[in-house]
């Protein structure tokens, strides 16, 4: 098998496991409903700017809940059985992919809900889209590599959170900042330079994980 | 490096750099300045009479040869018609503003230009800004008189410039921003370090790497605070969720989470691999965090938003002179930090050898 095959049977298998249990799916549904339920209940009204902060707390807790069992789920006899099958690197990429579409489903998906049970403030749905789309890669990249740092310590979750939230604020920055101008909050003509820049975040990201990942799986 | 550490020059070296700093950078005065103007703006036609507010300006000794001048541009000003002395840092300026000026601007506005034997030539921009009735930017040329600005003195000695605002605070200048570079160095050396260790596998440059991360966390950690003790004196307020104070904030955090992860293993070659692929990973992560994103943001740091910082006037050549030691001072006092807690590491690690090799434990 070449590394593309074995990536495609990786990223099946990953949607195969997801699927039998929905874990990440009816968990992102839960934060989606318990969010609106609390916001709704204290504010009575969910005006743009709150809504733009809330959909991105959704998505980064989504992120966490979702990616955070990516290499800690298998034990480590399964991983060591991985590697003797597939290349490293295959797994790595795998998992990144699949944890981006996952998230860009999911961020999707809270965002038919947020709009459903709300109303819908976004006025630029292309650029939106783009921001979803950049940022579940973004974070998909950062907190796959994380995860499989942390998954080589015991009490592996807490270590995630501690390791993964000052790593991905840079991507929250402008995230946020991309989505209030796809709101309208406010109009920045240099927008285009923000989404570069978190293109060159989320290749740079990409390409240490790629660099350092040899080191890490060994044990 | 076995050898260096063991050597005493460049320790003694950086302390006799730091007390140096120290020394120069407190106690060389800041070259004389204008704070106050008042009033700061006028009409066209009539007499303007200013009170200026000097600092570090001895007006009463240069007595009635205090000079003053409105400079428009580089080749207009209107001297004052008469300068009264009311203290070492107090005089007052009558000048006559002509009916027209020769500009199309409805505000137009003036630098004012002391001069005197005694404090040398300071400059205030914007000092007044006069309002034009009515604008006939011909006429105003044809009636301009013009008083170019003669014979400016020059003051003996070492000074730091003046800057409004800043004040005496742009001696922080040797401190905060030196502390940030040293840092920076310290921290590449940990990413070297680092890097080092994953080719080789060698726990004395993970040693390395973690007593220089060590000492770049506490480097950040007091150029935070020297920043915002100046925040504190020119911004009002401690911490203002500035994106510069925002953004150091979040990378000091990354590299703290560098030792929870260390100590999350307790097999030291694991943790050393680990914690090496993790440092080289969180300072990529860093450098957006620091030097990408506080540039797409308004900031009032100096450097951001058109603020002055490093370079052209800001940074002259007195200032040159402290400034650069103390950035290598730093360092140096940094790396003796970083080799006492390396050679700590290793004792460590011999004792721990020793105690397992003991035939004792048995």
């Amino acid at each position: 098998m070449n590394m593309v095959q074995q990536i495609l049977r990786l990223l099946w298998r990953d949607w195969v496991l997801e699927w039998r249990t929905r874990y990440a799916l009816s968990g992102i549904l839960l934060y989606v409903f318990a969010t609106i339920v609390l916001v709704y209940s204290a504010l009575l009204d969910i005006q743009p700017q709150v809504w733009n902060a809330l959909f991105w707390i959704i998505i980064l807790f989504a992120a966490v809940s979702a990616i955070v069992k990516s290499f800690v789920q298998e034990s480590q006899q399964r991983q060591l059985y991985y590697y003797n099958l597939v290349h490293p690197l295959a797994l790595l990429i795998a998992k990144m992919i699949y944890n981006t579409g996952l998230l860009f489903l999911l961020s999707l998906l809270s965002w038919l809900v947020l709009g459903f049970l709300t109303t819908n403030p976004v006025k630029d749905t292309g650029m939106f889209v783009l921001a979803i789309f950049l940022g579940s890669m973004g974070l998909a990249i950062a907190f796959t590599f994380i995860s499989a740092i942390s998954a080589k310590a015991q009490n592996s979750a807490t270590l995630m959170a501690v390791l993964g939230f000052p790593v991905i604020i840079p991507i929250l920055l402008i995230l946020v900042k991309i989505g209030a101008n796809a709101l309208r909050l406010m109009q920045d003509t240099a927008i285009g330079g923000d989404i570069l820049i978190l293109v060159a975040i989320n290749l740079v990201l990409l390409s240490v994980s790629i660099l350092l990942y040899p080191f890490l799986w060994r044990d | 490096m076995q050898r260096l550490i063991r050597q005493h020059w460049w320790k003694a070296l950086g302390v006799l750099i730091l007390i140096y700093v120290f020394i120069a950078g407190m106690l060389i005065p800041l070259k004389p300045g204008i704070t106050i103007v008042t009033p700061s703006s006028t009409r066209t036609g009539g007499e303007l009479i200013i009170e200026v507010e000097g600092y570090n300006t001895n007006f009463d000794q240069a007595g009635d040869a205090v000079r003053m001048w409105l400079k428009m541009d580089d080749e207009r000003s209107l001297q004052a018609k008469r300068v009264e002395v009311l203290g070492p840092t107090r005089a007052q300026a009558a000048f006559i503003i002509p009916e027209y000026l020769p500009s199309n601007q409805k505000v137009q506005d003036f630098a004012l230009v002391v001069d005197n034997p005694v404090d040398g030539a300071a400059v205030r921009p914007n000092a007044v800004l006069v309002t034009q009735d009515s604008i006939d930017q011909e006429l105003g040329e044809q009636t301009w008189q013009n008083d170019p600005l003669t014979d400016l003195s020059q003051r003996d000695g070492i000074t730091f410039p003046f800057r409004n605002i800043l004040g005496e605070t742009i001696r922080n200048t040797y401190f905060h921003v030196s502390l940030w570079l040293a840092m920076m160095i310290i921290f590449i050396a940990a990413v070297v370090y680092s890097i080092k260790h994953l080719r080789g596998f060698n726990l004395d440059h993970d040693y390395w790497a973690a007593a220089l991360t060590a000492v770049g966390l506490l480097l950040g950690g007091l150029g935070l605070l020297t920043g915002g003790i100046w925040a504190q004196y020119t911004w009002g307020t401690f911490w203002s969720w500035d994106i510069k104070q925002f953004t150091t904030l979040i990378a000091l955090l990354i590299y703290l989470a560098y030792f929870v992860l260390r100590r999350a293993f307790p097999d030291e070659a694991q943790k050393a691999r680990i914690s090496a692929v993790y440092n080289i990973f969180a300072f990529v992560a860093l450098i957006p965090l620091i030097y990408v994103l506080p540039r797409l943001t308004d900031s009032l740091h100096p450097g951001n938003g058109g603020n002055p910082a490093l370079g052209g006037e800001d940074l002259d050549n007195t200032m040159r002179m402290v400034f650069y030691p103390a950035v290598i001072g730093w360092t140096l006092i940094g790396s003796w930090i970083a080799s006492l807690m390396y050679r700590s590491s290793k004792i460590e690690e011999q004792l721990l050898e020793n105690w397992e090799d003991s035939p004792t434990l048995d």
